[in-house]
């Protein structure tokens, strides 16, 4: 039995947890997340794309806490923020806790999820306000 | 390469519009709701099935080959017929097809219809990419909007009423419309029950329904020839359709999209937002109005919320928003909706819209923008 993350090549392990984008070598375009395919600034394809790591920490541009979803998980209410990341990027996560506001600094973390067929627990990134 | 102005240089105009009404799901076939607008539309022009040339059908969601089980109930006279599939702008990509064919000279008479029926998801393209995200399946398109609505309001100092206000209004004005999915006036406390997401409530976002939806394109040559009545004509004068481009992180795309699209629709047409009487918008989720406004050029940005209450976009107001009740209250069944707006802009125009006609209206724009993403805008002239 492992613990890994619900889409590996998108986080690293690490302490804190490391977002995994990428840089395209042509244009210098950081993205996330990584794409297979190719650049939409230049067009250069995916394979001249190095892999571009991203602190798991930046400030929440918008908030909202969602009442109705069509699936048993994520249980409602949760709250989703977008957060520009220190590195560049923009992306949307699950942030936890009651505080959270436009502005609020967060961080990741690496909570446990559903266990798959053999096991396997599922971890997933979610964000909490850096107090 | 500039592109050819085939709008100015062989005019068309909707000559016909017909609808069915938007509704929940029913055991209506398909068939029957789309045979139900084109026969309509075909009364309305005056015109008989044996003069249309050609077929486009917008639809999202029916599936492979949708057209010619429904079109030749009305004769199987072997005219082209295509699905056009723009996600919630496919009725929209019709009109444009309709239009292009017509302005080139390929056709005099072609049919644009939206039809659809909902199936349960839209299975949305996107979604197959193989492109992951950290936010699995959490961000479904009305927290899409929520999070706009967060940024927004935080940004323009904006309350969750002033946004309600939006529904307010075009609630009102589906209460007018016999073809609206939800024709009941709602009050902003009915409006504020039963949140969604964020300060979303369920009377803030759209219904997906089924419907139908269709307008009869003609040039000039046509409408001579089969003596259509030209006081009924209303004019297509710009037809823009772009995709998402690269706009920088933390913006908007959605805005930033529509005010490209905007821009290049009103070059084409010589006009400008204030020409407008009438605009038709995708609000399927009541934040987009405040942000399609500004995007659009009727206001200055953060203005939106102040210029709804003062009912400056309402019916009688300086440009009348939705007056169809729009997606939030007309419905969005998908394939037909971008059609039934321009069927809305067409009425308004001939000055046939009942008790929600705004006054001595003659130019209207219609705007959707769809998933992928796609921005589609019409503006219709009375000539």
């Amino acid at each position: 039995m492992t613990t890994e993350p619900r889409h590996p090549h998108l986080l690293k392990m690490t302490d804190p947890p490391t977002i995994v984008g990428h840089r395209c070598v042509t244009c210098e375009r950081v993205a996330f997340p990584p794409d297979p395919y190719g650049c939409e600034k230049c067009g250069s394809p995916a394979s001249t794309f190095e892999q571009w790591d991203l602190e798991a920490r930046g400030s929440v541009q918008a908030v909202a806490t969602v009442h109705r979803h069509h699936r048993s998980t994520p249980v409602t209410p949760f709250t989703v923020g977008v957060i520009g990341l220190v590195g560049g990027p923009v992306v949307k996560a699950i942030v936890e806790g009651d505080s959270v506001v436009v502005g609020s600094t967060v961080e990741g973390f690496l909570t446990p999820g559903e266990q798959d067929d053999d096991g396997n627990v599922i971890v997933d990134l979610h964000f909490r306000v850096v107090q | 390469m500039n592109a050819p102005k085939l709008l100015s240089d062989r005019p068309v105009f909707v000559v016909g519009i017909g609808l069915h009404r938007y509704q929940r799901r029913s055991d209506a076939t398909y068939v029957s709701l789309g045979l139900t607008a084109v026969r309509e539309a075909l009364v309305d022009a005056g015109l008989e099935w044996t003069d249309v040339e050609a077929a486009y059908t917008g639809t999202a969601l029916l599936g492979m080959g949708a057209s010619r089980i429904m079109l030749s109930r009305l004769g199987a006279t072997g005219i082209p017929m295509t699905q056009v599939e723009n996600a919630s702008a496919s009725g929209s990509s019709a009109i444009a097809q309709a239009c292009l064919e017509v302005a080139s000279g390929r056709s005099d008479v072609v049919v644009a219809l939206g039809v659809d029926k909902p199936r349960g998801g839209l299975g949305a393209a996107p979604g197959e990419a193989g492109i992951n995200n950290l936010e699995g399946g959490s961000v479904v398109p009305f927290t899409h909007f929520a999070l706009l609505a967060s940024e927004y309001m935080n940004l323009h100092e904006v309350s969750d009423e002033q946004v309600a206000k939006v529904a307010v209004k075009n609630h009102r004005n589906g209460s007018q419309n016999p073809f609206a999915q939800r024709q009941k006036v709602r009050t902003l406390e009915e409006i504020l029950t039963e949140p969604i997401s964020g300060s979303l409530t369920r009377l803030q976002c759209c219904p997906v329904g089924e419907g139908a939806a269709a307008v009869i394109i003609a040039s000039e040559d046509g409408i001579n020839r089969l003596q259509i009545d030209r006081s009924r004509a209303m004019q297509v004068v710009a037809s823009a359709t772009k995709t998402e481009g690269l706009y920088g992180e933390g913006v908007g795309i959605d805005a930033a999209l529509t005010a490209e699209t905007g821009a290049a629709a009103f070059e084409e047409a010589s006009l400008g937002p204030s020409d407008l009487d009438v605009l038709e918008v995708h609000d399927a989720f009541a934040i987009e109005e405040l942000l399609y406004a500004e995007a659009l050029g009727l206001c200055q940005p953060g203005e939106a919320a102040s210029r709804i209450e003062s009912g400056d976009f309402d019916i009688g107001g300086s440009c009348a928003f939705s007056p169809s009740g729009g997606l939030l209250a007309m419905g969005h069944p998908i394939g037909p909706t971008g059609v039934g707006q321009v069927a809305e802009v067409v009425r308004q125009l001939r000055g046939e819209a009942g008790t929600r006609q705004q006054s001595d209206a003659r130019v209207g724009m219609a705007h959707m923008v769809g998933i992928g993403a796609v921005c589609v805008v019409h503006i219709l002239r009375k000539p």
